[in-house]
């Protein structure tokens, strides 16, 4: 599972960090036993630097003025929020921020990097944003969304290749019941086949070829409606089918059937060949050859009445191996690429599914060494995204003196020259506000030897739904770009969930401020800050929360803390990630 | 639920999103500064104009509608008939409609030439044939930015029904994006908690505010501009909610305009417009009939014909329809020729608009199409020519420019002029 140069690098790991790879037993296995003698073997191979390092030399070699703009390395604390929201997918807890901003130890960032992609939350968080890559929160349709989620999930839990997840996604039909789950993202499509095509291209391939249905892209000179049609075949023969008897809905396939395509300007135009044909193909990989079969002996299982067909050579089971086939680099590069844009901001290819020459990366370079990278590491997610936020590109500061001044223009959010404020998602916001105002901290005492992280999220599942409803877009277009909206500051104002949760309650944040004398609002500040921004107030925010808390007892006093609270949660400090 | 029988690349239809948010990238590039033209506002918000358009999305049949052509191979199986204004025939699907005729003109010379949905909608509401780099706020965004009364509690844009795009607004920014009453329904949480007073609501966002100016000093603010503006809207939301109370429509105006969606769109519209909203977009979908074009077309304007109609009737009843301008429109027309699944394709090479109130001529003509209608014969139009009209009927000066960051933008291509004949 571990290359060769990734076994040194292991090793190194281990030396620095072996309190904290004691829990990760996903390193320390290969790092000590089968495949350490393999190193040994051979001593030639050249020890590639690691990616993280690769990274920062590409993105400051790509702009000249790059280290006159850059922005610094960040603060912890701003380190802290950042990872652990990108990571696990909600804020650090207060304690957590007070152990981290005192720990004094030199490793202690990578050493947080790696507790965070041990916990169960990380698990849970990065398989909740392949879900909206793959799923675009379209609903349920006929495969129970919670077995897909936890299929997902399970994946993350165990690293499984990201190619292997994608292959077995494409491989279920929902016909056997241990991989029923994966067959969701052909059956909430409805097994449509042009609505695949289209998805299937603009996810994993980074091409919007939905243009290219009728003709060649008007816009895009190198897709054409070969590149549409080529994917299309892998599917033309699929199609859902309800099994009465056994009472589930699967995704079979026909033995005969191809498509047929002609463009709709060239029979406008009256210069059209008439409709065309292909086999099956990615982009401009070799097209997949099948072999022939005498008539009748085409089927396993004949097509009958209520009766799920099974030819005896399948279309649509190529297509995960010819995706995912090293041939065909567009997959690579397009994942590289998307978790990318998830840690970083943005996209090396900018917008993620407008891959093509006329759109170029903006560090070329860089989107080959990832996709490399991605490809020698075999789809390692853990290790991909451990070495994206190991990086100095992703630890720099998000704030730039140069933003005041005129030079502002110069710092292109595609220079990667600052952190790139990034909204934080609606899983992500709902489990922020819900840490900041203490009521996870409420459930975690309550939960008490039961306290897992299933368990939690159980107690409050319903805060991520809602927010997700109002934050997350529609089924099938989900929010690419931020948007703030009337109705979510409405919900975040006026709803009684959220006013709900703000008021102190035993072991909440308002709680535990009120708690701190009256003579003592400096300490209050900080509890303030330090559970919802995970910083300290500097001086002048101190002082200010003391003059506002000055003179106030009981009931205005507890309501000015429930405000001071909703103001911190709703300003832009925490609503982007920074 | 994308329709069966469409091409599915409907940009515009269901994007859900609810004032606001914003391609940050535009407003980053432009900025919002210099633009504000206080004078020309003022004067015009003492004039009041509104606009409502009706977006039939997936596009309308001219030859259904505005042009019929009975009688040749093309036209179809409906008759024309006579209007309220003289001498003016449109489709037999639309007897109601026809009653209102004297409030309406028709526009029947549009030669967009575009046949995609995505680029037939920019075209139709930027008046720009979509250019690579460079936004141009949608209708919507441009009059709220032109005709709202600075200041207004109200919201400048509301689509009913119709979705909308938080970037439509583009450099005008997140104040003029389109508010999208989602389902039809008044937005949620509305009132303050029971817990909350107005003043304490009143303090919690100003320290948010101070919170957040804080921070965003050193940081690029497109984003975090748009975030701060949510807040303002939401309050001022908070302030008019009353144009939302949706709840006293008598059972006779229920009755009048119809028990579907649509004719409580189109009731919602009127109570909005009554209220004192500038511009107001009402949906009405499944016009894209490549299959089954007839019947979909008896089907869909039987819905539309009478609540429009009635919609019109009453703006004038109520003296609203002096200062509103009313537009009819879709991305482009439909083939004349019929297709082997008795459908009609996408055309947006002679086609036609409906327009009315404000600044219109009501009964006029203008352009005309072929026996066959597959060309324009006579005054031949385009988007550009509709934005100058369209800007021309609510009194705004439509060969003025925008000047985002000082990069001067003509409101309305400069190479086409309104269409003076239908104008009052």
């Amino acid at each position: 599972m571990f290359r060769t140069n990734m076994c040194v690098y292991v090793l190194l790991l281990v030396i620095f960090l072996s309190h904290a790879l004691v829990a990760q037993s996903l390193f320390a296995g290969p790092a000590t036993t089968s495949e350490l003698p393999l190193v040994a073997k051979k001593p030639a191979l050249p020890v590639a630097k690691p990616l993280h390092q690769m990274i920062d030399q590409q993105i400051q070699q790509q702009h000249q003025d790059y280290d006159k703009l850059a922005s610094v390395r960040c603060s912890d604390s701003e380190f802290l929020r950042r990872v652990t929201l990108d990571l696990t997918g909600r804020i650090p807890s207060i304690e957590q921020t007070r152990a981290f901003l005192t720990d004094k130890r030199p490793a202690k960032r990578t050493i947080l990097v790696d507790q965070l992609l041990g916990s169960p939350e990380y698990a849970r968080y990065i398989s909740q944003q392949l879900d909206v890559i793959l799923m675009e929160r379209l609903r349920k349709k006929y495969i129970d969304v919670g077995a897909w989620e936890e299929f997902l999930r399970q994946s993350v839990a165990e690293n499984k290749p990201l190619d292997q997840m994608v292959r077995e996604i494409l491989a279920a039909d929902g016909s056997k019941k241990e991989e029923q789950a994966a067959a969701r993202f052909y059956l909430a499509r409805d097994g449509d086949v042009n609505e695949l095509t289209r998805d299937i291209s603009r996810i994993f391939l980074g091409a919007d070829l939905t243009c290219a249905q009728c003709h060649d892209h008007p816009d895009v000179n190198d897709w054409k409606q070969d590149h549409y049609y080529g994917i299309s075949a892998f599917l033309v023969r699929s199609f859902v089918f309800k099994d009465k008897k056994k009472k589930q809905t699967v995704f079979a396939e026909k033995a005969e059937g191809e498509v047929k395509f002609e463009s709709v300007f060239e029979v406008r135009d009256k210069t059209s060949k008439g409709p065309e044909t292909t086999l099956p193909v990615v982009f401009n990989g070799s097209k997949v050859p099948e072999p022939a079969f005498k008539k009748g002996e085409e089927y396993k299982v004949k097509p009958a009445k209520d009766v799920r067909p099974i030819p005896k050579y399948s279309r649509r089971e190529q297509l995960g191996a010819a995706l995912t086939s090293p041939q065909n680099r567009r997959f690579a590069r397009t994942m590289a690429n998307r978790l990318w844009a998830m840690m970083m901001g943005r996209g090396i290819v900018h917008p993620l599914d407008a891959d093509h020459s006329e759109n170029p990366p903006s560090h070329p370079e860089l989107l080959e060494t990832l996709t490399d990278q991605m490809i020698a590491h075999q789809f390692d997610l853990k290790w991909y995204l451990r070495e994206l936020v190991l990086s100095e590109t992703y630890q720099r500061s998000s704030a730039n003196d140069l933003f005041n001044g005129k030079d502002a223009a110069e710092l292109d959010d595609a220079k990667f020259t600052h952190a790139i404020l990034k909204p934080l998602t609606p899983e992500q916001f709902a489990w922020a506000v819900l840490e900041a105002t203490g009521q996870t901290a409420v459930y975690r005492n309550s939960l008490k030897k039961n306290l897992t992280e299933a368990s939690l999220r159980k107690k409050l599942l319903n805060y991520e739904r809602q927010f997700v409803s109002l934050f997350g877009g529609l089924p099938g277009k989900p929010a690419e770009r931020f948007e703030a909206t009337a109705d979510q500051i409405l919900y975040l104002s006026n709803n009684q969930a959220i006013q709900g949760i703000l008021s102190a309650r035993a072991g909440n944040t308002a709680d535990r401020v009120l708690k701190f004398p009256v003579e003592q609002p400096e300490k209050a500040a900080a509890e303030l800050y330090l559970s919802v921004l995970n910083r300290h107030p500097d001086q002048a925010e101190t002082k200010e929360v003391a003059s506002l808390l000055a003179g106030k007892t009981s009931k205005t006093r507890s309501e000015l803390v429930s405000d001071l609270i909703w103001a911190l949660v709703m300003s832009s400090e925490f609503r982007f990630n920074h | 639920m994308r329709c069966k029988y469409a091409c599915g690349s409907h940009e515009s239809l269901t994007r859900r999103s609810f004032l606001g948010g914003t391609a940050a990238g535009a407003l980053s590039m432009l900025g919002f500064g210099g633009m504000t033209q206080v004078e020309a506002a003022k004067k015009l918000a003492s004039q009041q104009k509104q606009v409502v358009v009706f977006w039939l999305s997936g596009g309308v049949s001219q030859l259904e509608t505005w042009d019929p052509k009975p009688g040749v191979e093309t036209g179809g199986p409906f008759q024309a008939i006579s209007t309220s204004a003289p001498g003016v025939q449109i489709s037999e699907l639309l007897p109601y409609t026809a009653q209102q005729m004297h409030h309406l003109a028709l526009v029947r010379g549009i030669n967009t030439k575009e046949n995609d949905h995505g680029k037939g909608a920019y075209i139709m509401q930027t008046g720009r044939k979509k250019q690579p780099g460079f936004a141009y706020p949608y209708l919507g965004s441009t009059f709220s930015h032109h005709l709202a009364p600075p200041k207004s509690p109200l919201p400048g844009y509301i689509s009913v029904g119709a979705g909308g795009s938080s970037a439509e607004s583009t450099f005008l920014g997140p104040r003029h994006a389109p508010l999208v009453l989602s389902n039809g329904k008044a937005p949620s949480n509305l009132a303050l908690h029971s817990s909350m007073t107005e003043d304490r609501d009143k303090l919690r966002r100003s320290l948010r505010h101070k919170f957040s100016q804080r921070f965003e000093q050193k940081r690029r603010t497109a984003h975090t501009e748009v975030y701060n503006q949510s807040f303002d809207q939401a309050a001022a939301l908070m302030a008019r909610s009353d144009i939302f109370d949706f709840s006293k429509f008598s059972d006779k105006d229920v009755e009048r305009y119809g028990k579907h969606d649509f004719g409580r769109h189109c009731l919602m519209a009127r109570q909005l417009i009554e209220k004192g909203v500038t511009f107001v977009k009402v949906g009405h979908t499944n016009y894209d009939t490549h299959s089954e074009n007839f019947n979909f077309h008896i089907e869909q304007l039987g819905e539309f014909d009478k609540p429009f109609a009635t919609f019109i009737s009453d703006l004038y009843d109520r003296g609203l329809l002096d200062h509103t301008l009313i537009i009819c429109m879709c991305e482009f027309g439909r083939t004349p020729r019929i297709n082997q699944r008795v459908g009609r394709d996408h055309w947006g090479t002679a086609w036609s608009v409906a327009l009315g109130g404000t600044g219109i001529k009501g009964g006029a003509v203008s352009g005309k199409t072929n026996e066959t209608g597959t060309k324009v014969i006579d005054r031949e139009v385009n988007g550009g020519h509709l934005f100058h009209t369209y800007y021309q009927a609510v009194g705004l000066d439509s060969t003025e420019e925008f000047y985002p960051n000082g990069q001067p933008i003509a409101k309305a291509d400069p190479k086409a002029e309104p269409i003076k004949e239908i104008l009052a």
